[in-house]
């Protein structure tokens, strides 16, 4: 093994180990402001550092730290304390793991070697995530059921109902899926999605699967217990559920898993059906080929969002109440500066591409980058799907519940293996 | 005073609502407006600035409590006890004495409300029979780092001055 | 039982006792007719006319029903509307000059005037002249405050004092709207009974001194007890109320109507005896000063009775049967004398010929249906043998001074069990904490020979112990109070034929 190999084993281990985790600030941040705007309010929005808010991103850290600090209850009437104290690493750590066979972007061809852009180079994909989703729950029934309290037990064994409803008919549209791709592996299924039907349609999995999307999206709410189907938290009538009993970290690491299981299943829903890291129109080889006027255009495209974006920050960085020399223009202007230096530096990198040899190992290298940015941007994307879909809907009742898991999707879901096995067969 | 009733269309019988997803698209579309709207340009917000900007405080505001006095500055309350009586929240406790001045024969010797029990829900003053206690201060913010400090005695409950003129208090339908 | 007739009340027929007047007999089967002065101890007055009613057939259309004797046949009018309207304009009358000062009146709540006043009256005040002012907080003496701006000439006050009591300090004086209650000059009121006219005066003209403004009657809870003042056993009703964040505290005794007792009163002694319950209370265990749990201190108390060389257990004439009873077997267990000393309870010439005793012992009729010896000469024999004594709340202090209580204790061991932290049991080496008589449930026998039972109405924030359960503790073999109730059966005779239950709560005259 070269320096090199080793190099690109750690740079892949450590996208797949602390991309979900950075992603727990913004999906936190992205969450609370997003609420506020949702519902016409600010969000946290005073958490500051000398005068900077970072737009409320501070408010993580505040929440971080009083979290870590706060006294750790494990109160006297928990028999099982070990189990108590594992269940919420359960949760975490099998939604990070989950996360490590996505893959961020197409494989890199280096001096002839290729390395596979994912955590964990194997290539059963897609199963990988279908069973740590399914092992997560384990840790919600392990905190409901050692936390010796009614309303966390209600909660665990509406999270077991719930997860066990769904996962067939996740499984079930990723059946279907994998009748059209021919694959359980999450690259070879993105390398597909990089192609193009009739010439000129991504052939994204949503195009060719929108029933099994809809099916598997719906499912994937349910099984990161998302709003509409958080029954098992269900503040009005279990109060917290499985987390009731849960302080200071251990509520913090519940809090987190939950929101890297929101990362890796849009992760996943963005491979499965939004064709990954692919660019549209721009696959892998057509990238590698013009690389420099891709880095061309982008040199042109990111001072005019720059621009754009210094406006919006201008126009809304002040205090809307009257305020003597408001500190906030002030910390905007900073902002903006800074920005704007970010910009420099990476109109400095692509033109570097732009000097470098075409085709060669910068322009991989480049693409690599801008298929994790698309990914990561995908990712985003979808996150504010969650998100949005939270602050829009209400809960489900916990028999709609089972009755849309049981009567609805699932007869949709063989329906739609069916019409695609056909289909498949009819069209080879 | 009528209350404005808006009778709304029961809503869910048709194909289109039973479906859900268009409904739910809708509902998505109405709530990206608004977050859209709102991120575009954050100065219509409905909120308020606190505690830069303060709240308006009506007349008719129900804030930390206060006792009203005579004009030559004696406690108007004669200890009748109908507050503590009427307070659901069992905050107020009382101790009566006798009283010397010739405005009434009693008075309280002591009256202390526990704020931290207090739930601001008014029947003390609707039950005074002399106006003696009033909801008028118009102080909304009570902390403190103690619990004893919330136990408001006598002499705090007296020095209070109400937020209004009697006019307006008047006016505000107390 | 009483011989029964049939009459209407408003044309349904009720059967009634004979020989009683219209407002007791009627009242008796739930059906109230208002009055004001008319008061069963005190007779019929007919001043107040709250009390008319009408009558169908036969005499006259109104009658007022406190002079009417209820008859066969009768046709009694209550809810008529000229019935109605005198009510109404009775209550009209008795309002004009009265200062409607609820708010700062201790009867409000348990004021007839006031009651009244919402159920038949509930009209404004049409009156448009200044009210007659009189005067306001008279001291009556004895601890009962006048308002002669309250007071509605019932007179219930003045025939106590003439009738009841016999001295007459109280009449009624001028005529129309100058008349009121007085006192003659320089001779306020001055009889043991006298605040009895507190709890008689239906409105609150006449007030106690002792509970004015101590709480409104409407926080007190009230439960039956048995007053321990004197021997005659008068049924009081305990009030009592716990004040947020309060012990439970007993703020009145009223006088609770029995007529084989006390009938409507009880006297003003007894009454304030209420503060012994309050104050100066044993809460806590102790050995030589220092404070102790009760576990400690019944493992040193045992420890004392293996040390001592001899034990005498000395009982108070205050101790229901049960705890009579359980101390007696305690005392037969150690091979104890046990003595029920008490010569200092008897106060000669205190009593009278109405309610009051010679004898301060609620029991001592116990103690004699026990065969408990209560000699001076044995118990001080048995004392001068013995080097431990156990005294169950027995106060020597009323029979011996401070130096001859010294002398007798002199070289002995003290262990008192007791309810009051008083100086006779801060001389003993050892005190348990046991409830007073309002924290219990048990039995007396008062000096009519009548056993009377009262429960428990007081829960203490850490109620002590009943000294029937404290002598179970030390050693006596009776734990449960049908233990005990079993041995009384075997040595009181009269009582074989009743159960705890089946005493009247009137009380059961032993033969």
């Amino acid at each position: 093994m070269s320096l090199l190999d080793i190099l690109l084993v750690a740079i892949r281990v450590a996208f797949a180990a602390f991309v979900p985790l950075c992603f727990i600030a913004v999906c936190v941040w992205m969450e609370r402001r997003g609420a506020g705007f949702f519902q016409d309010r600010a969000g946290p929005n005073r958490a500051n550092i000398f005068g900077f808010r970072a737009a409320g991103l501070v408010q993580n850290l505040a929440d971080g730290a009083k979290l870590f600090f706060k006294e750790d209850v494990i109160s006297d009437h928990i028999q099982h304390k070990f189990y108590f104290v594992i269940a919420p690493l359960i949760v975490f750590f099998t939604a990070v793991v989950s996360f490590a066979v996505v893959p961020f972007a197409d494989t890199l061809v280096l001096n002839g070697k290729s390395y596979i852009m994912q955590g964990i180079p194997i290539d059963i994909g897609i199963l990988w995530f279908l069973a740590l989703a399914g092992f997560g729950v384990y840790g919600i029934i392990l905190a409901g059921w050692s936390s010796t309290n009614k309303y966390g037990l209600l909660g665990s064994l509406r999270s077991t109902a719930q997860v066990i409803s769904y996962e067939i008919p996740m499984g079930l549209a990723i059946v279907s899926l994998l009748v059209v791709y021919g694959t359980v592996n999450l690259n070879g299924m993105a390398q597909f999605q990089g192609q193009l039907l009739f010439g000129f349609i991504p052939m994204w999995g949503i195009i060719l699967q929108p029933v099994g999307f809809l099916i598997f999206v719906i499912a994937a709410f349910a099984e990161t217990n998302r709003t509409p189907f958080d029954l098992a938290e269900g503040e009005s009538e279990i109060v917290a559920g499985f987390h009731v009993e849960y302080s200071a970290m251990k509520f913090a690491i519940f809090f987190m898993g939950e929101y890297i299981a929101m990362f890796a299943s849009s992760a996943i829903i963005v491979t499965l059906y939004f064709g990954g890291y692919q660019i549209p129109f721009l696959s892998t080889d057509t990238l590698i080929t013009y690389a420099k006027p891709v880095a061309f255009l982008l040199m042109l495209g990111l001072p005019a969002g720059m621009y754009f974006f210094a406006g919006w920050i201008r126009k809304n960085n002040v205090s809307h109440y009257p305020r003597k020399n408001d500190p906030r223009v002030y910390e905007g202007n900073i902002y903006i500066k800074g920005f704007w230096g970010l910009v420099i530096l990476l109109e400095l990198i692509l033109f570097a591409i732009l000097l470098c040899k075409s085709g060669g190992a910068a322009a991989h290298i480049f693409v690599v980058l801008l298929q994790i940015c698309t990914f990561l941007m995908k990712v985003t994307m979808m996150i504010f799907v969650y998100i949005w879909v939270r602050w829009t809907l209400p809960r489900f009742r916990y028999d709609q519940l089972q009755k849309i898991g049981w009567q609805v999707l699932l007869p949709a879901a063989l329906l739609n293996i069916f019409i695609t096995s056909a289909f498949v067969v009819a069209l080879s | 005073m009528s209350a404005k009733v808006k009778t709304l269309e029961r809503k869910g019988s048709s194909l289109a609502e039973k479906i859900y997803f268009v409904e739910i698209f809708k509902g998505m579309a109405t709530t990206f407006g608004h977050f859209w709207r709102n991120l575009l340009d954050n100065s219509n917000l409905y909120v308020r600035h606190y505690p830069e900007v303060e709240p308006e405080i009506p007349v008719r505001w129900r804030g930390r409590h206060r006792l009203t006095s005579h004009e030559d500055g004696t406690v108007k309350c004669v200890a009748c006890f109908m507050c503590q009586t009427n307070c659901p929240a069992e905050c107020i406790s009382i101790e009566a004495g006798e009283r010397l001045d010739d405005k009434a024969e009693k008075m309280p010797v002591k009256f202390n409300i526990d704020l931290l029990e207090c739930i601001y829900c008014g029947y003390c003053v609707e039950a005074c029979p002399l106006d003696a206690i009033r909801m008028d201060t118009g102080i909304y913010s009570v902390t403190d780092n103690n619990r004893e400090s919330f136990v408001l005695g006598l002499e705090e409950l007296l020095q209070t001055p109400g937020a209004f003129s009697e006019e307006e208090y008047k006016k505000g339908g107390a | 039982m009483a011989e029964m007739i049939k009459l209407f009340v408003n044309g349904n027929e009720v059967e009634v006792e004979a020989g009683k007047n219209l407002i007791d007999a009627i009242g008796a089967v739930g059906i109230e007719i208002p009055h004001l002065c008319y008061h069963p101890a005190l007779g019929a007055d007919g001043n107040c006319r709250m009390c008319l009613v009408g009558l169908e057939e036969g005499g006259p259309p109104l009658v007022p029903a406190c002079k009417t004797p209820a008859a066969e046949g009768m046709k009694v009018l209550l809810d008529a509307d000229h019935i109605k309207k005198i009510q109404h304009d009775v209550l009209e009358f008795q309002l004009i000059n009265h200062p409607v000062d609820c708010p700062v009146c201790d009867q409000a709540g348990e004021c007839s005037l006031q009651d009244y006043y919402m159920t038949y009256d509930g009209q404004k005040s049409r009156m448009t002249v200044p009210q007659v002012t009189k005067s306001k907080k008279m001291d009556f003496g004895c601890g009962v405050v006048h308002d002669q701006e309250r007071c509605v000439l019932c007179g219930r006050c003045v025939r106590f004092c003439r009738q009841i009591t016999r001295t007459g300090e109280l009449g009624i004086v001028n005529r129309t709207d100058t008349a009121r209650v007085a006192i003659f000059p320089g001779r306020p009121l001055d009889n043991r009974y006298a605040v009895n006219v507190v709890d008689l005066c239906p409105v609150g003209a006449m007030t106690s001194a002792d509970f004015r403004f101590k709480q409104r009657v409407w926080f007190m809870k009230k439960e039956r007890g048995v007053c321990h003042g004197c021997s005659r056993g008068c049924n009081i009703t305990i009030d009592h109320n716990r004040e947020k964040d309060q012990d439970d505290l007993i703020y009145r005794f009223r006088p609770l109507f029995n007529e084989q007792v006390n009938g409507y009163f009880i006297c003003d002694e007894g009454r304030l005896s209420y503060r012994d319950e309050n104050e100066n209370r044993l809460t806590e265990a102790r050995l030589s000063k220092t404070t102790i749990s009760l576990d400690r201190a019944v493992t040193a108390s045992l420890k004392e009775f293996k040390r001592a060389e001899g034990i005498v257990i000395l009982i108070s004439p205050d101790c229901s049967l049960e705890q009579m009873v359980s101390i007696k077997s305690l005392a037969e267990e150690l091979g104890a004398p046990l003595s029920g000393f008490s010569d200092g309870y008897i106060k000669k010439g205190d009593g009278d010929d109405y309610l009051i005793q010679d004898d301060k012992a609620a029991n001592r009729a116990g103690l004699t249906a026990l065969n408990i010896d209560s000699s001076q000469s044995a118990f001080e024999e048995a004392l001068a043998k013995a080097g431990l004594l156990i005294n169950f709340n027995n106060d020597l202090s009323l029979f011996y001074d401070e130096s001859s209580l010294k002398k007798l204790f002199k070289e002995k061991r003290v262990i008192g069990v007791t309810s009051r932290d008083t100086k006779l049991f801060q001389m003993a080496n050892l005190v348990i904490p046991v409830a007073s008589f309002t924290e219990y449930s048990g039995s007396i026998i008062n000096c009519d020979n009548i056993l009377q039972t009262f429960n428990r109405a007081i829960t203490k924030n850490d109620a002590p112990l009943d000294m029937s359960e404290v002598a179970a503790l030390l050693g006596g073999p009776l734990k449960t109070n049908g233990d005990r109730y079993d041995k009384l059966k075997k040595i009181v005779v009269s009582l074989n034929d009743f159960n705890p239950d089946t005493i009247p709560a009137t009380g059961l005259k032993l033969t």
